[in-house]
């Protein structure tokens, strides 16, 4: 950690060298937040797990609403390429430091593994808050708005179960990144959820990636090696739509009850057509809002930053045209799916 | 079922034949380790497991092979230059969100934007190989640096969201039949015929081997090497974009993140099919036969339940071994002769 902040404070010398103008402040660690002049402009870095996915660009959606709301905020958006990418992500926090942005709100690729950027961070005096995935430990003062996604997934559960009905039923799961905490907490809520359920067997699991392609393959050879399959869990996006490309391809679609997560389009038009049951959805705007929000009250006003559930719908064909579907599904920041 | 004893005595004759065609045995020697291989996989999948030897199943491997095949094809074309192409998971991921663009928002028909992405695969390609011919930069930097302004170009083209809303018939390339069999795997049957053709039995398929082997004597030999090197990338990137077409296609969407690591995929299938990375060595064949047998580790992964993480533990042990019977069998043939 020292290094980073030698290197910090080295390239801040330079800075100060070269403009030879303003008078540079060297933060220190020890006097902590609220360094930052409070009604000045903010500048917040927002970092998603990996840049690419829907998901993340509504968070980016919601953090600009929230900083729009806010005013004199400005959102820097960047993250890496790929959810797999954990080193880059360390970098990029540390790079966050070095260019002294006011707070940060990212999503944490690797929970451990991501621990000492975040403690970095806040011994530079930058405060940090995680949406959707935190890191472990976390700080006491490090606030985490995500979603409950054990809760979710035992929901998804109950709700393959209500699809399937009586009788005996074999299930299969496709989970996207084994190792990563959301989806362990997915998986464990899901597999809770079916002991729940003595008349549904869990015959195959099978990760995707996070790759579309890669779902469709395994779903394929799921579907070959289980014909008796009837339902499918799929936990995320990319999975989703993997799954159902395999089950068209197949030919059973109808046959075989998909539950998933996400509401990508693609996803959207699946559960209007038919080929899904039901998606959980999460609030990836209240989740990029809620961080940017709490981070400038935090910064103008002192105020601690408290964690919170960001919470889940359940969508299926018959409540997806109500309105809170709606502000979910297409917000906006002219009536963002968050309370205020 | 065919009994699996005749083709496994196929697999072992080469070892007679070879006296007079050392040249061509030194090829065959690797392809025909990874083919045993192969085949010794097959019949152990047919008796594992039920669903394996049926049409839907194999089908279905096939379908999900072509488009690592038909990149693979790419590779072992610039490996065989001693070059070696990174970009290519980029470069199919721009050519697919491409396609998919022009279909949405353009109004394009499957065909147009297969065309389309084939011609952005070859401008990718184009890029590569002035790199390496004119701006003589090593084929690794070169398209490293592909690679990531491909990937780049992908966030940039698509806002870093999935293409979706295609219409039904985007699909055809990836996912349509003729008489029945997967129009993904007579692509890849024609590929993969029309690219080992050209290696095989035309003079610039000679100069690709010679220009591997030693450039400088290619080069004085009469060999218009920085030509020849520029159209087997551009050759290679058509490729690469016709992968990223099929791969769009059969999710019906243009995805951003496609092909991360597929460069490594495409290396593996050509390295255990007897490519090697010094240059003037590989065949179309090979690198097939390396494609599907990483395809039937996954497939029968799947299929018999073993745990996901045993399967990349399985490739790396295949590349070893493939490689190591590869070279063994190379010094005795040289020894010999």
């Amino acid at each position: 950690m020292s290094t980073t902040r030698r290197w910090a404070t080295a390239l801040l010398a330079a800075a100060a060298m070269t403009t030879a103008s303003a008078c540079v402040e060297v933060r220190d660690g020890s006097d902590g937040e609220g360094a930052t002049n409070p009604d000045g402009p903010l500048t917040i870095a927002v970092a998603p797990k990996a840049v690419g996915h829907e998901f993340w660009t509504t968070v980016q959606a919601g953090a600009e609403c929230a900083a729009q709301l806010a005013g004199d905020v400005t959102v820097e958006w960047d993250g890496v390429a790929a959810e797999t990418d954990v080193e880059g992500q360390v970098n990029l926090i540390q790079n966050f430091v070095t260019t002294q942005v006011d707070g940060i709100v990212y999503a944490a690729t690797d929970s451990a593994a991501l621990a000492p950027a975040t403690q970095a961070a806040l011994d530079a005096g930058i405060p940090v808050a995680m949406i959707d995935s935190g890191t472990d430990p976390q700080p006491d003062e490090v606030p985490l708005y995500a979603t409950d996604n054990r809760a979710g997934a035992v929901e998804a559960a109950n709700l393959l179960a209500d699809a399937l009905g009586e009788g005996e039923h074999d299930v299969a799961l496709i989970e996207f990144q084994p190792g990563s905490q959301t989806n362990t907490e997915r998986v464990e809520g899901f597999t809770e959820g079916l002991a729940s359920h003595a008349n549904l067997t869990l015959v195959g699991q099978q990760p995707s990636h996070s790759d579309v392609n890669e779902a469709r393959r395994v779903t394929e050879d799921l579907l070959t090696a289980n014909p008796d399959l009837d339902g499918i869990f799929a936990a995320n996006e990319p999975s989703v739509l993997g799954a159902v490309q395999a089950i068209e391809a197949a030919g059973r679609t109808g046959q075989i009850t998909v539950i998933g997560w996400d509401a990508s389009p693609d996803e959207i038009q699946g559960l209007r057509d038919g080929q899904i049951a039901a998606l959980v959805v999460q609030n990836p705007f209240n989740m990029g809002y809620l961080g940017v929000a709490n981070m400038v009250e935090h910064l103008r006003e002192g105020t601690p930053m408290e964690p919170a559930d960001t919470g889940v719908t359940f969508l299926t064909p018959e409540n997806l045209d109500t309105e809170e579907a709606q502000a979910v599904l297409e917000p906006g920041c002219d009536n963002p799916p968050v309370d205020r | 079922m065919t009994g699996p004893s005749p083709s496994l005595d196929a697999a072992a004759a080469p070892e007679g034949l070879g006296a007079r065609l050392r040249e061509r045995f030194a090829h065959a020697a690797a392809e025909s380790t990874a083919a045993a291989a192969l085949l010794v996989l097959f019949v152990v999948l047919s008796f594992a497991s039920p669903h394996f030897l049926t049409a839907d199943n194999l089908f279905n491997i096939g379908s999900q092979t072509a488009v690592i095949a038909i990149i693979a094809a790419a590779q072992t074309l610039v490996i065989i230059t001693k070059g070696i192409d990174l970009s290519v998971g980029s470069v199919a991921a721009l050519s697919g969100v491409i396609a998919a663009i022009t279909v949405r928002d353009l109004g394009f028909d499957v065909w147009t934007a297969t065309a389309v992405a084939i011609a952005v695969g070859a401008a990718a390609g184009a890029l590569n190989g002035l790199l390496v011919a004119a701006a003589r930069l090593p084929p690794f930097i070169a398209t490293l640096g592909t690679m990531s302004v491909g990937r780049g170009l992908v966030f940039i083209a698509t806002g870093a969201v999935g293409v979706y809303s295609l219409p039904e018939s985007f699909q055809l390339i990836g996912n349509g039949e003729i008489a029945g069999i997967p129009f993904a795997i007579l692509v890849t049957a024609l590929v993969a015929v029309a690219t080992g053709a050209m290696l095989s039995r035309t003079r610039f398929g000679q100069h690709v081997y010679a220009m591997g082997s030693n450039l400088e004597a290619a080069r004085r030999a009469g060999i218009p090497v920085r030509r020849n090197l520029l159209q087997v990338y551009v050759l290679a990137g058509a490729l690469v974009g016709l992968g990223g077409m099929i791969a769009a296609s059969r999710v019906n969407s243009g995805q951003p993140n496609y092909g991360i690591g597929l460069e490594l995929d495409v290396i593996a299938a050509a390295v255990i099919g007897g490519a090697s990375l010094f240059g003037g060595q590989g065949r179309i064949a090979g690198t097939l036969i390396g494609a599907f047998l990483i395809a039937l580790v996954r497939n029968g992964s799947v299929l018999l339940g073993i745990d996901i993480h045993f399967q990349q533990v399985i490739v790396g042990l295949i590349i070893w071994v493939a490689v190591y019977f590869d070279q063994y069998r190379r010094r005795r043939i040289e020894a010999r002769g």
